[in-house]
Order: structure tokens, then sequence, then C-alpha cells
């Protein structure tokens, strides 16, 4: 990830656009990538501060190329090569040594005279005799764990130049989003992940449905209702790559500028950048494709949709795997049971329990159903796969309760 | 699992706020200290910040329309192991004694050398709760750790440095603060914040915003801000409870000192060089002026990414500041200084990590730099206060706070022209032992503007009534 002093972004009338290196207009920075590649994987053993002079070099005469384009460059370089590091503290070691056989010499003279008479030259030669290396041997290794005379020990690097410049574009993205104090998705599919990620971020949500299979999530963390707080930004760009990966989606992110003031960073599905993630999963489990191939997208007037509606308590979620909508608008929610450990059958329980008046239809392995257990009303049991008859006769039944 | 359906009024920490569940949203009124709470609809409570966590822990229990359940963790009691402080100064019990009436929470302003943390240990022991001591950098921070080891007897925590070990009483960064609060908030009942000034910055306030420690204690030598933010510290912290101006220290228990500009003189090639770039700046700015009145360096920077010749501008500027910090006639008057001094232990202060290591290796003498570990930087430290090692070398690490003994000689080779980096700078060698003068000499470039920044520096406060001399 890029840090705050890599981060460009361009705010003109209150929108915020970040950095991006588009494929025809910089067209030429796919054979400058190839040359950044080059140069840190020839670069075995060259010091951080040699590689990133190069790079920099390589946009010199560029015309459109601010320093920090460059320097964010090297660093997704660097977070992608390991460097030498010292670990046992030899040049920390060295430092003392010399140090300390110099300061009874102290003042290293240029030329000695009748009161100082350490000349800089004679005394360095002395020490280096006597720690058994060549003074200038000494030299360079006196400061050879800071970071810049660091020297590049392998690099693992990116597939090729496309790859460097979608992470680079993509990590801008993320970079501007470091500002940002909330984030709002309005998104038609893959809310799962969408919910889950943001989860894993640790953010807050508010959903509000404003259509079918259409809803708007706001996303913060506790504080931001106290206050706008750029807390959350690290989260809002850790959940970036997994929303990019997703379909459907429009985000808006209110950041803000070096100058206090707000602006807005808009995105979405169609801008395709290229997510370091795969897209999700079309299905969880076999059960559940077997089931939609064998049913078809419609079926005696019910139309079935993927994971198309949310239901939501508080931070609460669940969405149904299964969406039926019959032409005369009712519409049933299917979830299937899948043959997990008991964990989950508790979880799916309490889930259940949470939304007791949504009608939703479940699908239930046989083997999970305790002895003699009578199963209720809107419960399909099934052994291995689910048929297609049972649930339509349970689809109809809901029907036939719902019409006057 | 419907909150509200729980009639069980309960107060929590939540990541860094403070929540309370049961009060539905429609009696906002049943609240006590309405002003404080903000609706959030995300978890159906109520939330404030931690920091009011004292307050309403005041609101008597009537005015809570029933029964409350109070579930923040209290911290835990805190017992020294062998408490040693020396005995206080007049002006440090006046400190104490007023942080003390004001209930425990407040800022005691200090100059430089003069003993805040004597104040600052003192309050702890007296407190016996829970302390977390927010430092602005990891030298203080484990400076902090050994006097609160040697003092107190406590062998403290660390959060900060890529270390992360939580105790009753810990030490941590501001930065480190603003990261973990959320989680550790709740932990404390007295926070130190040592150099507040660092603390009211629109992240780092959340240091204090996000801890429910009643007790609070500020404490600074210079809480100004050039943003004008120290205004907030009387929120954050508390009021002011003691100021002690810098003259009052003088001469008492600082040193006198003085401060002795050497200028020098760029070589031939630097000046042509050094002259070259900044007609190019100067050409540069007037051209866009002529087209553009008002044309700051600012639209000049925001511009280069854009523009080649911008970026030239823009890269002569640097190269010329990097000329003026590490003119080779530096490391000449440096040899001067060190046969001047000779037998005194001398601090350097380098305005680049380059210059710094330049100094190192072309003296032989120790560098404390922000990447310096934890035991290189305790053996240099140890090796100049028993004279050991007669120089170090410094950046911007040794600016504030960190206790580097009896330096009686400093000399600046570099570095940003700001009140506050002066008079910490000086309060470095300021130290009082025995009755030597201290000196401080700046070495300047001549007909740059290095020497604008000095005249600067010395307009501050801190250099009024100090002998300048010419060497």
């Amino acid at each position: 990830m890029l840090t705050s002093e890599h981060v460009i972004v361009e705010y003109k009338d209150g929108r915020a656009r970040p950095d991006r290196l588009e494929r025809k207009r910089h067209a030429h920075y796919a054979a400058c990538a190839e040359q950044m590649l080059a140069i840190y994987r020839t670069g075995i053993g060259r010091q951080r501060r040699a590689l990133h002079r190069d790079v920099e070099t390589l946009f010199a005469k560029e015309p459109d190329c601010p320093l920090r384009r460059t320097r964010a460059f090297a660093k997704l370089l660097d977070d992608a090569s390991t460097y030498q590091t010292d670990p046992k503290g030899e040049a920390s070691r060295l430092r003392l040594r010399v140090f300390e056989a110099a300061a009874p010499l102290h003042p290293l003279v240029r030329r000695k005279d009748r009161l100082f008479e350490h000349a800089e030259a004679e005394t360095k030669a002395a020490i280096a005799a006597d720690v058994g290396l060549e003074w200038d041997e000494i030299d360079a290794r006196l400061y050879a764990d800071v970071m810049a005379f660091q020297q590049l020990e392998c690099f693992q690097g990116y597939p090729n130049a496309v790859a460097l410049l979608s992470r680079y574009n993509v990590a801008q993205l993320q970079a501007c989003l470091y500002a940002a104090e909330r984030v709002t998705v309005r998104a038609t599919q893959d809310f799962k992940t969408i919910l889950r990620y943001a989860k894993l971020a640790r953010l807050l949500h508010e959903i509000r449905r404003v259509g079918p299979s259409e809803y708007v999530i706001e996303f913060s963390g506790p504080a931001s209702v106290l206050r706008g707080t750029r807390r959350y930004g690290v989260a809002f760009a850790r959940f970036l790559p997994a929303l990019l990966a997703c379909k459907g989606w429009r985000m808006t992110a209110v950041v803000r500028t070096p100058w206090r003031a707000r602006a807005v960073l808009e995105l979405s599905d169609q801008d395709r950048y290229t997510s370091a993630l795969p897209p999700p999963e079309e299905f969880d489990s076999g059960v559940e494709e077997r089931f939609a191939r064998k049913f078809g997208q419609q079926r005696e007037g019910w139309r079935l949709e993927r994971e198309s509606e949310v239901l939501a308590d508080g931070q609460t979620i669940f969405v149904p795997d299964f969406v039926f909508r019959h032409d005369d608008g009712t519409t049933v929610l299917f979830e299937i049971v899948g043959f997990w450990t008991p964990e989950y059958l508790a979880n799916k329980r309490e889930t259940l329990r949470r939304f007791p008046d949504q009608g939703i239809l479940v699908a239930v392995p046989e083997r999970s159903l305790r002895e003699g257990a009578e199963p209720g009303a809107g419960v399909i049991v099934y052994k291995t796969a689910i048929k297609v008859e049972p649930v339509l006769a349970a689809l109809e039944a809901v029907r036939g309760s719902r019409s006057p | 699992m419907r909150p509200d359906a729980d009639n069980a009024v309960r107060l929590r920490f939540d990541r860094g706020t403070l929540l309370l569940q049961g009060v539905p949203r429609n009696r906002a009124r049943a609240l006590p200290a309405p002003e404080l709470w903000e609706w959030d609809g995300r978890v159906r409570a109520w939330r404030a910040d931690a920091m009011h966590y004292a307050a309403i822990r005041q609101i008597p229990d009537e005015r809570w329309a029933g029964a409350w359940r109070d579930e923040v963790p209290g911290p835990p009691p805190v017992h020294w192991p062998k408490v040693d402080l020396p005995p206080l100064r007049p002006e440090q019990e006046e400190a104490l004694t007023a942080w003390r009436a004001a209930g425990r929470g407040g800022q005691v302003i200090m100059p430089t050398g003069t003993g805040k943390t004597e104040v600052a240990l003192a309050a702890m022991a007296e407190t016996g709760a829970a302390t977390l001591v927010v430092a602005p950098i990891r030298d203080l921070m484990y400076q902090w750790h050994r006097r609160i080891l040697s003092r107190l007897g406590y062998d403290a925590g660390i959060v900060g440095d890529n270390l992360y070990n939580l105790q009753p009483v810990t030490v941590t960064t501001y930065d480190s603060a603003y990261i973990h609060m959320d989680r550790i908030g709740d932990r404390f009942g007295l926070i130190v914040f040592d150099e507040e000034h660092h603390l009211p910055g629109p992240c780092r306030r959340e240091a204090a915003l996000m801890c429910t420690a009643p007790g609070r204690l500020g404490l600074s030598a210079t809480p100004e801000r050039s943003d004008g933010r120290h205004a907030d510290l009387d929120h954050l912290v508390g009021p002011v409870v003691y100021a002690m101006p810098l003259a009052r220290a003088r001469g008492r228990t600082l040193a006198d000192y003085d401060v002795v500009r050497v200028p020098v003189a760029l070589t031939q090639t630097e000046q042509a060089a050094y002259d070259a770039c900044s007609r190019q700046v100067r050409h540069y700015m007037a051209a866009q002026r002529r087209e553009r009145p008002g044309y700051s360096w600012r639209d000049l920077c925001s511009e280069s990414g854009a523009d080649p010749a911008a970026r030239r501008a823009q890269k002569a500027y640097y190269l010329k500041k990097s000329i003026e910090d590490r003119a080779a006639e530096k490391l000449r008057v440096l040899e001067d200084l060190f046969r001047l001094h000779v037998g005194q232990r001398i601090i350097v202060f380098a305005g680049s990590n380059v210059m710094a290591m330049e100094v190192s290796r072309r003296f032989l003498v120790p560098t404390i730099l922000s990447h310096t570990r934890k035991r290189e930087r305790s053996a240099v430290l140890d090796g100049f206060s028993e004279g050991r090692l007669p120089v170090i070398v410094a950046n911007r690490v040794l600016d504030e706070g960190v206790d580097v003994p009896a330096a009686k000689v400093a000399v600046v080779i570099g570095g940003q022209a700001s009140t506050r980096q002066a008079k910490q700078r000086l309060g470095r060698i300021l130290r009082r032992t025995g009755n030597m003068r201290a000196t401080l000499y700046e070495v300047v470039c001549e007909a740059t503007r290095e020497v604008e920044r000095s005249r600067a520096r010395r307009r501050s406060d801190a250099y009024e009534r100090t002998r300048h001399r010419r060497v």
C-alpha cells in the first residue's frame, strides 16, 4: 500500500480524482513499467537508494509525471521486494566499535599540528588496520542498515507491466480513501461479498432498500456519528479490492481535502479497475448450483434470482440464497441449508429466528434433522439434491396464502 | 436480541466511544447530559465520546430515569513497587498542587529543563491508578519507561516502535496512541500527554477523545501551535492549571547561554550551482507572475506534475536547499569548533539524515537518528553522558525533551526556523550543571535563505536577552 506521501489526487469542483494511468493517454507507460521491472529484476545486491534513483531517472524527461508518481512506483516495487535488513545489528556494532576507537583521538583534523595530532586519514587507516578491513569497506558498511542503503535481496515482482500499472491505479484509489470519512455503495448484486468484506474491515453499515434487489449501503465506523473522522480511511482502502471485484455497484466516498474541505470520490464497476481479488463465486455450494440449473431462469410464472435481497437487523445481515418472483408480484425468499457442521446449523437457526416475519422457504438436508423431528410448513427436506416439484408446490402454497 | 426489548440500561466502551443501550430513540429526554449523546441508528443505541466518561459518572443516580449498569471496566489500581522521588522544587510543588486542586485534570506549562517529568511522576505516584503516558517520539517513550522504572520501581509496558506490550502502566507515542486508543481507551485512570502541543492535530486528538481516563495531565514548554489549535487543549486535556514563564526559569534552574552565529561561504562550485538554481527558480516564478499575478510556490508545486518546466524549477529549489544543507565549508567550521571546545561535550544538529551521516563519517562520531535502535541509542547516550564519547550528531530526533545530560555546547548546522524547535534545541544544552555558560553555535551559509531562518529563530522569545556575537 502507498502512504499519504505518495497520494496524487486532483480536487476540482468538489470532486476528488485520484491519479490514474490510462491505456491510451499513458500508452508509453507500459514500456516504462517494463523497464522498472527490469531495474529491480537485475538489481539484486544494489542499494535501495540506487534503485530509486534509476526509477526516477526513467521518468526525468516525461512531460507528465509528478515526483510522487515516481516515488509511488518505487514504493510498489519495494512492496514486492525483500531487502537485506541486518537483523544481527552488525552495522550498529561496527559503528560503536569505530566511534569508541576514535573518541580518545577526537577531533580528527584535516592536517595535524602541534595541538591536534590526529589527522583524519591516518586515524582512519589505523582504525581500519585494527578492525582488519580496508577503510573504504568500513565506510561502506558503517551505515549499511539505514533504509536507503539496504541491498535488494530478492524481487517477487509483478507478473507483467500491465499488472504493475493496474496495481498503481488501485493503490492511488486506496490512498485517496485514506482521507475518507464515509463511503456509500449503491448495489444491485454481490451484496454478500460487499457486506462480508466490509465486516472484515470492521466497518459498520446502514442498509436501505431503494427498489427490487437494489440497496444503498452506507459504511462508516463507530465514532462517525460523533464527528467526521478519517480513522476508518484505512478500513475503506482495505475493503476496496473486494468491491472492485464485484459487479453492479456505484460508490460515493466523502473525503477530506488537504485544505480541510470535503470532496466526493465517485466510482463504479464501469470504471474498469482491476482488483487483485477474484470475482465472487457464483454459488456457495454444489447443491445450490444444481438446483438453479434444474429450475432454470423462469418456470411456471416464477423467476429465479440469486442472492438478490438483503435482510438486515442492526448489524446482522442475512442474504437468502434465492429469491422467487411471481408475475403477480409475489416474492418468496429461499434459503438452502447445506451439509455442514453443528455450529453452522446453529448459526443458520439463529439467523432464521431473527427474521421471523419474512416467510422464508428453507431447504434442509434430511440427515441434519433430529430423529423424529417434524418439519414445519415452509420447510423442504432433501436427501442429496433439491427437486423442483416440492419447491414449486411450496411456492404456490405461499402464493395461495398471500392472495386475498 | 432486540436491544430495546431488554429494559436494562447499559453503558459500554465500544471501540473508542461510549455506547448507551436500552434507552429508545424517542426517549432522548430521559438521558442525563443529553448534549453529550448522539443517536446511532446502526446499532440502535446512544453514543458519546469516551472522553466524557468522568462527566457521565458524576451525574447523580436520580437523574437517570431508572436503574442502569456501568459496564465500562474500571482501571485497576496500581501499587508502585518502590517510590523514590526527589523532593520537588517549589515551582514543581506549586504545579502539582494546582493540578490536584483542579480535580486532577489540566495542563502544566513549564520551560524545558525545569522538571516537568518529576511533576508527572509525582502526580502518578499520588493518583495510584493505571496510567498511560503519551510521548511524541520513541526516544521519549523509552525515556519515560526508564524514569518510571527508576522513580516508581514499575516496569511499564510499551506500545509503539513495533512493540505491543500493554500493562496497567504503559508508555506510548502519539502515533501509536491514535492507532490503538479505540482498543485500549478504557484501561486507564490517568493519561499523561507529554509535549502536549502534539495532541490537537486532526487525527492525534482522538487519543484524548477515545480515552475514558478521568485523570488528565498535559505537559509542555511551548503549547502554542502555528495553526491555533492549542486552544482545543482546554477541551481535550483541561485548563492550564499552572504556567511558569521562561524568564523565571533562566538563571535559576537553567544556565545562561550565548548564541553565536558562524557564517560560512559556499565554495566556488557550490556557489555557482546555488546561484544557477536560484536564478532558475526566480526566472520561472517571475515568468509565471507576469502571466498570472499572485502565482505562488504552492501553484508551482501543484503544477510540477504536469509541467516539466515547473518540475525543473521545483528540483532546482530542492537542490539549492541541499547545497545549503551540505555545504562543504560547514565541515571545516565544525572542525574549528571541535578544536575550540576540545574536552567538552558537543551536540551537533544537522538539517538532514544525510548531513548527519556525513558529519559522522568525517569525524567518526556517533549519530542518533530516527531509525537508531534502542540498544545503540542507549549505548551512545550513556557513552556521551559518561564522557567517553565527546560528540553526538542528531537530526530532529533530539529536538524535544530527550535528556542529553549536561551538554554545554550545541552546534546547529541546518534546520527550519520554527520557534518551538529553537526553544527545544536550547533546552537541550541548558540543563543545569555547575556555573559554566552554555553556547549555541549556528552555522549558516552567507547570502542564502539560511541567514533569514537564523534571524527568524533569534526573534523568538527563547533568544531574547541572550548575547550575540560573531566569530
